[in-house]
């Protein structure tokens, strides 16, 4: 790749091989240094600081921070395409480690809302069985509300336990499930659409849902699957819309412990901006657990990444998980009073 | 010309410093107080959950405690400049960190604060000597 061998050049020249250099060629490995510095392409492989050499900016790619997006000029959309790699600017949003991104379970901060709370961080105060104070609060039904209170969250947030006493499906590496998948640890995401399905790879936990699009119906009376069943279809050119049902209740819709029944529908609205945007919403429709239905993330932005990015594995592995349980979630609780 | 060279590969090191969110929250830390934890790495573990370090240091009355210090998972520790050679056995390290609130010798890497324990950059690490800047 062009970049890398220039980048390779200017090592080198730092090293001091700069006055063999005739002017005109150091005037241009200078220019194309300082260029591609500020190039989001660059911010990917630099951002990668690995293996020495190539290898580093071929393999476990690491995005762009979302900053690098702003303002960049992009061709129009493809027509009736969802295919590439997309960024959801995990570090920067698509974490969602307070709960889903439009209901982050925080308390409202002095002089700005939830949304300050969460960039600041702050907030992050446990010990509250419910919800009550939240930014955006969500509409439980008395039997949401008691499945809430059943769910002990270790995310940062009004309702967090410490570790150990969690009871987060996660934590025991249990399925993540969907729509959680999309409601919390959001970050690089392939879309592989083929003539009859879109395939949807996550590299986070190693997550893969196939959505048919042959026109087939949702099914009646499913068994139910951790991930659910879908189906979707092009509402105009540059939207496609996902219904899924039969998921699996065993799963959290999100890090701060909302709930969900079998009854959940969800309706994924992927709306291919341009070339280079798209935006997501998510919607959570589930009667038992909620008086009506609510968006866990609403046009949030995921953005198209080179297709040679190597998105970085990260698995969920029982016997590490059991190993820092034992190093430290479980050393860390508070000590108990002696009788 | 030696100048805009070294402008441009300077300029490339820049890094932006914003908040690194902990998947668990800091319920078990002591956020108000930052300890500076000063001694020699027996260990580094780098896996999900949590990359976590082994540092053995001496306390005040000259006993060693063997310390374990999380940070965040391996994938969120790669997107702010560490790597699984970023410490290895033998090193002399200096890092702050927020304690566990039951006085076991078991930290986070972080610093008192409103994101304590939650953002892993926040934290002054030194490494045989050298200031980690990754």
């Amino acid at each position: 790749m062009p970049s890398s061998e220039a980048d390779s050049k200017g090592q080198n020249l730092a090293d001091g091989g700069i006055s063999e250099m005739s002017k005109r060629w150091a005037v241009l490995i200078v220019a194309l240094i300082t260029g591609l510095t500020f190039s989001p392409i660059l911010r990917v492989q630099t951002a990668a600081p690995q293996a020495a050499g190539g290898e580093a900016r071929k393999w476990n790619n690491i995005p762009p921070r979302k900053s690098a997006y702003a303002g960049k000029k992009s061709s129009p959309a493809p027509r009736r395409d969802l295919s590439g790699i997309w960024d959801a600017a995990g570090l920067d949003a698509g974490i969602q480690v307070n709960g889903a991104f439009e209901h982050p379970a925080l308390l409202p901060q002095k002089g700005g809302g939830a949304e300050g709370g969460r960039e600041a961080g702050a907030g992050a105060e446990g010990g509250r069985l419910d919800e009550t104070g939240i930014e955006h609060p969500l509409p439980y039904t008395p039997v949401g509300l008691a499945a809430l209170k059943a769910n002990k969250p270790s995310g940062p947030g009004v309702r967090q336990v410490p570790a150990a006493l969690s009871n987060d499906p996660l934590d025991q590496c249990d399925p993540i499930g969907f729509p959680r998948m999309e409601l919390y640890e959001l970050r690089t995401i392939e879309l592989v659409q083929t003539a009859n399905r879109v395939i949807f790879l996550n590299g986070w936990y190693g997550n893969w849902r196939i959505i048919w699009t042959d026109g087939r119906e949702l099914p009646k009376d499913p068994e139910l699957r951790w991930n659910g069943y879908s189906v979707g279809k092009w509402l105009d050119d540059y939207t496609f819309i996902v219904e899924t049902v039969g998921l699996n209740a065993r799963t959290w819709l999100d890090h701060a412990g909302r709930p969900h029944s079998e009854d959940l529908r969800v309706e994924e609205r992927f709306h291919r901006v341009d070339h280079d945007n798209m935006e997501l919403t998510v919607t959570i429709d589930d009667p038992k657990m909620y008086t009506q239905p609510w968006l866990g993330v609403n046009k949030f932005p995921l953005h198209l990444l080179p297709s040679d990015f190597d998105i970085p594995e990260l698995l969920c592995s029982p016997l590490d998980m059991a190993e820092y349980n034992r190093q430290i979630s479980n050393a860390v609780l508070p000590s108990r009073p002696k009788k | 010309m030696k100048f805009l060279l070294a402008f441009a590969l300077a300029a490339s090191g820049v890094i932006v410093s914003v908040p690194l969110f902990a998947h668990h929250g800091n319920a078990s830390y002591d956020s108000t107080k930052t300890v500076t934890v000063k001694g020699t790495v027996t260990d580094y573990m780098w896996a999900n959950p949590h990359v976590f370090l082994k540092v053995d240091a001496k306390d005040n009355r000259g006993n060693t405690l063997h310390w374990i210090i999380e940070a965040q998972n391996p994938l969120s520790q790669t997107e702010v400049g560490w790597t699984k050679n970023t410490f290895k056995p033998g090193d002399e390290v200096i890092v702050e960190i927020i304690p566990a609130k039951n006085g076991q010798p078991i930290g986070r890497f972080g610093v008192a604060g409103p994101t304590a324990g939650l953002a892993t950059q926040e934290s002054r690490i030194v490494i045989n000597g050298k200031q980690f800047k990754p």
